[in-house]
């Protein structure tokens, strides 16, 4: 479903080389985990992905459902279904939480050649899905994300998530900072969208968040690649050996 | 041209001067008011507080004509405020034919020229030499009107229009005044208002300045506020080839308040300029004053914002915060936030950030699936919202924020 083949990414005023041949394919229907140092190029693999203007492609390609999606604009890549849950999430001062979640869910709908959802229907599904993932309502009321906890604006990307129902989504880090509870929340929202017509990418950093999610592969990024990839039982080793041995080899 | 009182006029200059002559009867003030502005002249930018808006290089070089007498009859944006409705077009005020609620006085009268503080500025000297009738409103002791009154400026066609009005808030009483500033024409128009606040009275004010890319306009409000008084002020302003809006406000009783609130959204060669001065005379006032400027394309917003505190001022709460955001390289915003401060147990505060739109929120839209425009415009609008939200009157803030959309559609 996402295949990314060869990637080769730079960025930033010198052109500094952070992926360098990467290559992973997640198949309709499956989790994929990726594990990897900081500064290994986790989040600028889901930047490259979901289009982000700097990131450079130098060589490779990256598919979304078999076509290439590297000369779109990231918001053309959205209404093809991808939804990246951002490492930092954004403050969006003057700007409503409910409001922005119904354009943006428009937008979508309207790129997609879909009807807008109607007021009545966004509020009842926003609501519900609020409360799933633990904020109150009083937060959907407030400017996009400002002054919201670390955990707040994670759950604020889970919201979305499971708002959009996106057919891809990479979830760069959305466990770090959240708390227990917060952790299986995440899982039910993956869990609750899995079929055999999505993918998800979980970036991560803890073997905790695997334990609810259950990925189908995980992957060691290290050095711009892919340097190993195994079943769910890599994590757990990892989370024993560290990444010392990868770090090394790339 | 032998009897002039200008020294090497320019082409504006001159013009202004045949029709301050052919004024049917010009009174004292005006007359002395023009002999000022002879030794004054047209402000350029080497003059101490116009060197960023020079109405010396936009005028100079044409001969403008009293405007005619023009017609319009387009709904206001105000109109579902039921207010009470007043059109000033090119210069000519019309009242409405309606029953005055009780206790609401106006009238249209000769102008009584300015305030002393005034009399050395420039424009304010030709207002007051050319403006043939100045309209006159008072709110009794203790009324609170419901009714908003609107005072719509309408300069059609070009030419020079003037117009003045005049606002007393009898101690207890409370008013909104909304005024639009319309009109397609060029030409150059230029409006003088005078405010008194009495005691425990209240003065709302809403501005709207969406004049064509030809015109040049000048709008000025003194108000003088009584004790424990208030004052709110919201302006917007997307139009004009230069426009400047000034708000000169002084403190004479104790324990006022006043917000000062301006937004202005240009694009293309405009320039909108927001200039301010409050004067704390007395102790115990507070102050808040917000200002938002967009610039677009090769377009400039100008803040200029004094506070003046006086020694008698203790207990002075002022606060003053400017922020710019430019949409492209060509655009410019300037800004001169300054205290002035004689008295020791104040607190005064000022702010000001310039800064383009942010790249890391543009992808986080964007990859939400706003396209570039649709996420350029929401943050866009987004700037603003802090001038618009601090509108306490719903609906008048829901017209603002109208206003502001209207804006973003027509860019985009
Ligand atoms: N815009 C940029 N300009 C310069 N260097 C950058 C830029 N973006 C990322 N980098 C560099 O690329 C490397 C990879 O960064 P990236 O954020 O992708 O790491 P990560 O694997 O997500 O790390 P973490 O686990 O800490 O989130 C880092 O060395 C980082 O400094
Ligand atoms: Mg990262």
């Amino acid at each position: 479903m996402l295949k990314i083949d060869d990637l080769h990414v730079a960025v930033g005023e010198n052109g500094d080389a952070i992926l360098k041949g990467l290559s992973l394919e997640v198949p309709a229907g499956e989790v994929h985990a990726i594990m990897g140092p900081n500064g290994s190029g986790k989040s600028t693999l889901s930047y490259t992905v979901a289009g982000r203007e700097g990131y450079d492609v130098t060589a490779g390609d990256v598919l979304l459902k078999g076509e290439s999606i590297i000369d779109l604009d990231p918001d053309e890549r959205a209404a093809k279904g991808l939804f990246l849950s951002f490492q930092h999430p954004m403050e969006i001062p003057g700007v409503q939480t409910m409001n922005f979640i119904r354009t943006a869910m428009n937008a979508r709908a309207r790129a997609r050649g879909e009807d807008e959802i109607s007021a009545a229907d966004f509020l009842r599904s926003v609501r519900e899905k609020a409360k799933l993932v633990g904020l109150d309502d009083t937060k959907l009321k407030r400017p996009f994300n400002v002054g919201f906890s670390g955990g707040e604006k994670k759950r604020m990307e889970m919201l979305q998530m499971a708002m959009f129902e996106p057919e891809f989504a990479i979830m760069d880090e959305t466990d770090s900072g959240l708390d227990i509870d917060a952790l299986k929340m995440v899982g039910d929202v993956v869990n609750a969208l899995r079929a055999p017509s999505r993918g998800f990418l979980v970036i991560t950093h803890y073997q905790r968040l695997l334990e609810y999610i259950k990925p189908d592969a995980v992957h060691v990024l290290a050095g711009g690649r892919i340097v190993k990839s195994g079943g769910a039982e890599l994590a757990r080793e990892l989370e024993q050996s560290g990444y010392e041995q990868f770090v090394e080899a790339a | 041209m032998s009897n002039s009182l200008l020294i090497n006029p320019s082409a504006f200059e001159a013009g202004l001067e045949a029709a301050f002559l052919a004024r049917s009867k010009p009174n004292e003030t005006g007359q002395a008011a023009f002999e000022r502005f002879a030794k004054q002249r047209l402000p350029h930018r080497r003059i101490e507080g116009w060197k960023w808006s020079d109405f010396n290089a936009a005028l100079r070089s044409t001969a403008l004509t009293p405007a005619p007498k023009a017609d319009r009859i387009d709904p206001s944006a105000f109109a579902a405020l039921n207010p009470i409705e007043f059109t000033i077009v090119n210069g000519r005020v019309e009242a409405p034919a309606e029953e005055w609620p009780e206790g609401v006085r106006f009238g249209v009268m000769e102008s009584v020229g300015t305030i002393e503080e005034l009399e050395s500025h420039p424009i304010v000297s030709m207002n007051v030499a050319m403006t043939a009738k100045s309209l006159g409103i008072e709110i009794g002791d203790g009324v609170e009107l419901e009714r908003p009154i609107l005072i719509r400026h309408i300069a059609e066609g070009g030419g020079l229009s003037f117009a003045q009005s005049m606002i007393r808030v009898c101690p207890g009483a409370s008013v909104r005044i909304i005024e639009t500033y319309e009109g397609d024409g060029g030409g150059f128009s230029s409006h003088l208002f005078h405010g008194l606040v009495r005691d425990d009275a209240s003065l709302e004010r809403y501005l709207v300045n969406e004049t064509g890319e030809a015109a040049v306009n000048h709008a000025i409000c003194a108000v003088k506020m009584e004790a424990r008084a208030a004052f709110r002020q919201t302006s917007l302003s997307t139009g004009a080839k230069l426009s400047r809006h000034e708000t000169l406000l002084h403190f004479w009783g104790e324990g006022a308040s006043a917000h000062i609130d301006s937004a202005a959204l240009v694009a293309g060669a405009r320039h909108a300029d927001f200039t301010s001065h409050v004067l704390h005379k007395q102790p115990h006032c507070t102050v808040r004053q917000l200002h938002k400027g967009v610039a677009a394309d090769s377009a400039r917003t100008v803040f200029q914002g004094k506070f003046e505190v006086e020694r008698a001022a203790q207990k002075t709460d002022a606060q003053m915060t400017a922020n710019a955001l430019l949409l492209s390289d060509g655009a410019e915003a300037d800004h001169k936030p300054e205290l002035e401060i004689y008295a020791d147990d104040v607190e005064c505060a000022h702010g000001s950030t310039c800064g383009a739109l942010d790249d890391d929120a543009l992808f986080y839209l964007r990859q939400r699936g706003l396209s570039n425009e649709e996420a350029r415009s929401l943050l866009i609008e987004a700037f603003a919202s802090e001038v618009i939200d601090g509108i306490e009157d719903d609906a008048v803030r829901d017209v603002f924020a109208a206003r502001v959309a209207a804006w973003l559609e027509a860019r985009s």
